[in-house]
């Protein structure tokens, strides 16, 4: 579904991607991680088109993102970083611009805004002005947006960024239920939602991609003879400093997450 | 086009949810209401010296529509000049600072149905800008009466001007248009393009001062000179091709600087 190869962006002298290849299979959940600056949303931008890659292809639907960018962004549906709302539009006023954009057949507009704010738990603030709402729910009226048609191909940036802990389950199980029919690629630094939600893992550091496995195949890897289970996430937060930092949990590098590195060692 | 649909109404959602319209509404009634009594005025103080003497071939000769309507469609002219600039700043400007512009350029849109949406948001503002000083003519028709017992007032005139300040006002909108499109900041926008557009209008002061080649020049680039044969009620090809050419040039311009963003 998605065909990523040699991907390379570079901003002036800054490498913000770096030669970055992977395959996402039709129905698969892939959870993009890596610290920040790491260049998940550069490749998320380039994969809708936004901006385009220095060198390599990106391939979303068996469409060239830049040789027929209309083909592509018909399929995706996409949470940038930040929530791109309107903040003088009430939400639905801004799911029926987002319709038109999307050219969605008129007779169908309304209870397709309603299918998607119910997703997005927006139904109760539809007709407040955005620009009142609390930064949560402005997430989940992007959310929305991005969900508006029923796209194959979900794109989320952080999309649970500014949510409480119950929103955040939410959003969780709402990732869950699209899975399968959709294709989803969504990035966090949250590692329990990766571990909870994505069947597979992307992790990429400083622009190069790292691993990229199913969460059974990371444990296999770099935790070799260790048991472990999905609701312990602690084996993620060492498997993704092993990754992350050279060297292991000794070299600590700034951009690195000491933290929950050390968090991990001193659980363990 | 349904994209471009999309966007225009959004736009003028905008535009009468927020007070900026308003505000250039309101600017343009009040000053062309004052331009309005003030050649009224003129044109009641014209008549009342003339009229003891030998006047009455002369008054009969004299033309309402040119004294006042003319008069107060070529003051209204600086002003579409002045608040074009901040009825187009935000066009687009606005969408890249709040980072909407991400949703729209992400959304199965074609470059040009964003900037066409746009501009016909922004020309729809733009005549009922001009609209409500086509009120002021009407005002006058019900008031006076011609010599002959006729309407007082040249409608084709009056038409014709109404034209020219809506071609004006088109061409203002499309340089706005671009201008917005170049920068993320909305009060640069309007800044940059009340200058551009000031001095188009002004250019015309060369025209007096100079002569030979410096004075045509002068005067096929003013946006005020191409306004006056409308004013008189004449439609010349060179002035609908000196505003068009403005809008033509401003869209494709805004269309490349907005396909440029998918390039870098």
């Amino acid at each position: 579904m998605i065909e990523v190869s040699h991907l390379t962006k570079r901003y002036r002298d800054r490498v913000a991607v770096d030669d970055l290849s992977f395959t996402v299979q039709k129905g698969e959940v892939i959870g993009f991680l890596g610290p920040n600056g790491a260049g998940k949303s550069t490749t998320m931008r380039v994969l809708t088109g936004f901006i385009p890659a220095t060198s390599g292809t990106a391939k979303v639907a068996g469409f060239d993102v830049f040789e027929e960018p209309l083909e592509v962004k018909r399929r995706v549906g996409y949470l940038p970083e930040y929530p791109p709302v309107y903040a003088d539009m009430t939400p639905r006023a801004y799911l029926a611009f987002c319709a038109g954009l999307k050219k969605l057949p008129r007779p169908g507009v309304k209870a397709e805004i309603d299918r998607v704010a119910q997703l997005a738990r927006i139904e109760d603030v539809l007709d407040r002005v955005t620009g009142n709402l609390s930064k949560g729910f402005r997430q989940r009226v992007g959310l929305a947006q991005a969900l508006l048609g029923d796209p194959e191909v979900l794109i989320l940036d952080e999309p649970t960024v500014g949510l409480d802990p119950l929103q955040i389950r939410e959003v969780r199980e709402l990732v869950k239920t699209l899975a399968g029919k959709h294709t989803l690629i969504l990035s966090t630094h949250i590692l329990s939602e990766v571990a909870m939600t994505c069947q597979k893992v992307l992790v990429i550091h400083e622009g190069k991609l790292v691993d990229f496995d199913t969460l059974d195949g990371l444990i296999a890897k770099h935790l070799p003879g260790r048991r472990v289970t999905l609701d312990d996430i602690a084996f993620l937060e060492e498997i993704y400093s092993k990754l992350v930092l050279p060297g292991g949990l000794q070299a600590a590098s700034p951009v690195a997450p000491t933290s929950a590195a050390s968090a991990a060692t001193g659980g363990r | 086009m349904r994209g471009a649909l999309a966007i225009a109404k959004k736009e003028l959602n905008v535009y009468f949810t927020t007070p900026i319209a308003y505000v250039a509404f309101m600017v343009m009634a009040f000053f062309a209401a004052q331009f309005f009594t003030g050649s009224v005025e003129a044109y009641r103080n014209f008549v009342t010296r003339m009229s003891p003497y030998e006047g009455q071939q002369m008054l009969e000769q004299l033309n309402l529509t040119d004294v006042v309507v003319s008069r107060l469609f070529a003051s209204v002219g600086v002003f579409i000049v002045i608040s074009a600039p901040f009825l187009s700043m935000r066009l687009v400007a606005e969408e890249k600072r709040a980072r909407t512009f991400e949703l729209l350029m992400t959304s199965p849109v074609r470059p040009f149905e964003i900037v066409a949406g746009k501009y016909l948001a922004a020309l729809v503002v733009m005549a009922v800008s001009i609209a409500i000083v086509a009120a002021f003519p009407v005002i006058l028709s019900l008031f006076a009466r011609g010599a002959k017992g006729g309407s007082a007032v040249e409608w084709q005139t009056v038409g014709t001007g109404l034209l020219g300040l809506f071609l004006l006002g088109a061409m203002c909108m499309a340089v706005g248009l671009f201008v917005s499109s170049l920068t993320e900041s909305v009060i640069v926008a309007a800044l940059v393009s009340l200058i551009v557009l000031l001095a188009l209008w002004v250019v015309t002061i060369f025209a007096v001062a100079g002569e030979g080649p410096l004075r045509d020049l002068a005067r096929g680039m003013s946006s005020s000179e191409h306004l006056m044969a409308f004013l008189q009620g004449r439609i010349e090809l060179k002035d609908v091709v000196y505003y068009l050419s403005f809008v033509a040039l401003g869209l494709w311009l805004t269309d490349r600087a907005i396909e440029g963003h998918r390039w870098a």
